[in-house]
């Protein structure tokens, strides 16, 4: 009875499971595919993998002279003489590589055009989460452990802030950076991703401060340890587990913020990954669609491959975080 | 006794010199703007012309525009939509993974479940629009491969299907965060309260609706909230998938504004669709705090 009741549970989560990813699974795929391979059908396995295996098999059974492959021919073709093709037979390195190349064209295509994307949106995110972990922690101590005229109407002010829907100062905000010359530029990004970002810092810092024992605090001062001594050597290395949730939930923020980079950064310069990923959609839709879909799900690929390293090392500090009710009404 | 007063001050003084700078940011980045949107949405702004104070003009010119009505509809109904798969879909799923025996299981599950986070939302986007609904796409190719050919159509850009499809982008509503929260949301039910439970009776469905989902309220209430902010003002979905085509079909608020104030540059025109949309987000999240305290408070007696 138990035993039929798991097996049934594990079939719905099986099958939720599986449509959940069946999209991301098909855009791997056809990433690996070439476009008139897609063009003739969406379902399918890339081709070029299958007829590496074929040709391995071949050349390991001697049977080398059966590796052949479709070319081309090259010329006239203002005629549109796609349709000539030769059939030539290759060496076993060489057809592999053609092979290859066939495989990776989309990702070479879009990586030339993300490449730069990425080491933008890496910077970006860098700078952004080393000064909301500073700025955070930094006002969250002075909040949480010192006594001062207006603590906690300032307090207050700052946590007003996450009232403020973004759909309210969209505008407002743009018309500003624009009035501060700093469209097209680095800064646009990173100072409203700092002012925004400490906000919800501040918060989960001052709550994981105030937890920290008084006798902590006393002993370090018996020690002799000054104000920045006890901040730096005592409270910081006790804060590992709370800049971690801070630092993903910035990454994850900086890494998916869309409409700021599109709105202020025009200049393809400055694009990051998420604008840039939009705008090579928008190129490839404007011009030929069908001659560049391979590229466009390779870009999709390695846009999300950033992130998948980083879920992979902080993906338990992150289910932990949660797990331990920092999201509660 | 003066130098300690002395000292007194200047640690206040260095306390609020080490805070300086988050207000600095703050104030600059969303004190001034929020100020500017309601300041702003009084005045016929353009870029690169004069402003001129008009008063409620660009409010009445909204409420009579004809996008006013459509937009709220296909707001209203978005959002409807999204809390309701956004709350029924990953709770189910939760207890599904809760009622696991195995913990290294339940850990796979909510791996799984949370993978899709590392694609970015753009990308997820793009691949509905050109993948799934596409002409040549997946459901339609799919229908293609059952003979059911001629139920294929542009999903996005046929006038009857345009809301329906962006309503069911990311079916099956199943990855993300959601899940994890109403996972720990269940796992904090005392071991007690499920023994009780048991005691009375109640199992299967009617535990789940009676015990489970009350004591989950308090995740319900901020997933509620945070699903309706987040598709009030959200609308950067459309602006990726339809652009607010076939049409108006798809129009929202949010992206009215976009369009007046990127396309038009009707700077003013957008800070008041902005405004009312603040005041919008504010009554909500008002009423949705105090109808849940008050549920809150009944079961509290109860």
């Amino acid at each position: 009875m138990v035993r039929k009741r798991t097996i049934a549970i594990h079939a719905i989560l099986m099958v939720f499971v599986v449509w959940t990813l069946i999209p991301f699974l098909f855009v791997i795929n056809n990433s690996f595919r070439t476009t008139s391979e897609l063009e003739r059908s969406f379902f399918g396995l890339p081709k070029s993998l299958g007829r590496m295996a074929t040709f391995t098999l071949y050349e390991l059974t001697g049977k080398s002279d059966k590796i052949v492959i479709r070319t081309e021919v090259e010329g006239d073709n203002d005629w549109g003489s796609g349709g000539q093709t030769e059939m030539k037979t290759l060496e076993y390195g060489d057809s592999m590589r053609l092979l290859w190349q066939d495989l990776t064209s989309g990702y070479r295509l879009s990586w030339k055009d993300l490449r730069p994307y990425t080491l933008n949106t890496f910077f970006v995110c860098f700078i952004t989460v080393c000064g909301v972990i500073c700025l955070g922690s930094i006002s969250a101590y002075i909040f949480s452990r010192y006594k001062f005229p207006g603590r906690s109407f300032l307090f207050v002010c700052v946590l007003s802030v996450m009232m403020i829907p973004q759909v309210l100062t969209l505008v407002p905000s743009f018309l500003l950076v624009k009035k501060m010359n700093l469209l097209n530029s680095y800064w646009v990004l990173i100072l409203p991703y700092v002012a925004g970002g400490q906000i919800f810092a501040i918060f989960l810092f001052k709550s994981f401060f105030d937890g920290l024992p008084q006798d902590l605090f006393d002993a370090a001062k018996i020690d002799g340890a000054g104000h920045f001594r006890l901040y730096w050597n005592v409270v910081l290395p006790l804060s590992k587990p709370i800049i971690s949730v801070v630092a993903i939930l910035n990454v994850l923020g900086t890494w998916n913020n869309f409409l700021w980079p599109f709105v202020t950064n025009t200049d393809p310069k400055y694009h990051v990954v998420a604008s840039g990923v939009y705008v090579i959609g928008k190129v490839l839709e404007g011009t030929d669609t069908v001659t560049n879909l391979p590229a466009m799900y390779a870009a999709y690929v390695l846009s999300s491959i950033p992130l998948l390293i980083l879920f992979v090392y902080a993906t338990k500090p992150f289910i932990q975080g949660v797990s331990a009710g920092a999201f509660k009404a | 006794m003066g130098r300690a007063k002395l000292f007194g001050a200047g640690r206040y003084i260095s306390c609020y010199l080490l805070l300086l700078p988050t207000y600095v940011l703050v104030s600059v980045f969303s004190f001034v703007p929020f100020i500017w949107a309601f300041s702003k949405s009084f005045y016929r702004y353009e870029v690169g012309g004069e402003s001129e104070f008009i008063g409620f003009a660009n409010y009445l010119e909204y409420f009579s525009d004809p996008t006013f009505g459509p937009s709220f509809y296909h707001m209203g109904f978005l959002t409807a939509f999204a809390v309701v798969v956004g709350i029924v879909v990953p709770l189910i799923v939760a207890k599904l993974i809760f009622s696991l025996r195995s913990e290294k299981l339940k850990h796979i599950y909510r791996l799984l479940f949370l993978a899709p986070i590392v694609v970015p939302r753009v990308a997820v986007l793009m691949i509905w629009r050109f993948m799934i609904y596409d002409d040549g796409g997946m459901i339609n190719e799919f229908l293609r491969v059952l003979r059911l050919g001629e139920m294929a159509t542009g999903w996005l850009f046929n006038p009857t299907t345009a809301l329906w499809a962006v309503a069911f982008i990311g079916f099956p509503f199943a990855s993300g965060i959601h899940i994890l929260i109403f996972y720990a949301g269940l796992c904090n039910i005392p071991e007690s309260v499920h023994e009780a439970a048991l005691l009375d009776g109640a199992t299967g469905a009617r535990k789940f609706l009676t015990v489970d989902v009350p004591l989950v309220l308090s995740q319900i209430k901020l997933l509620v909230i945070l699903t309706i902010i987040s598709w009030v003002q959200g609308f950067e979905w459309i602006l990726i998938v339809t652009q607010g085509f076939p049409g108006y079909k798809t129009m929202v608020p949010g992206l009215w504004m976009y369009y007046n104030a990127f396309s038009f540059q009707r700077m003013g025109y957008a800070c008041s669709i902005g405004v009312i949309l603040f005041l919008v987000i504010l009554v909500l999240t008002v009423l949705n705090l105090r109808y849940f305290k008050s549920a809150e408070s009944v079961q509290g007696v109860g």
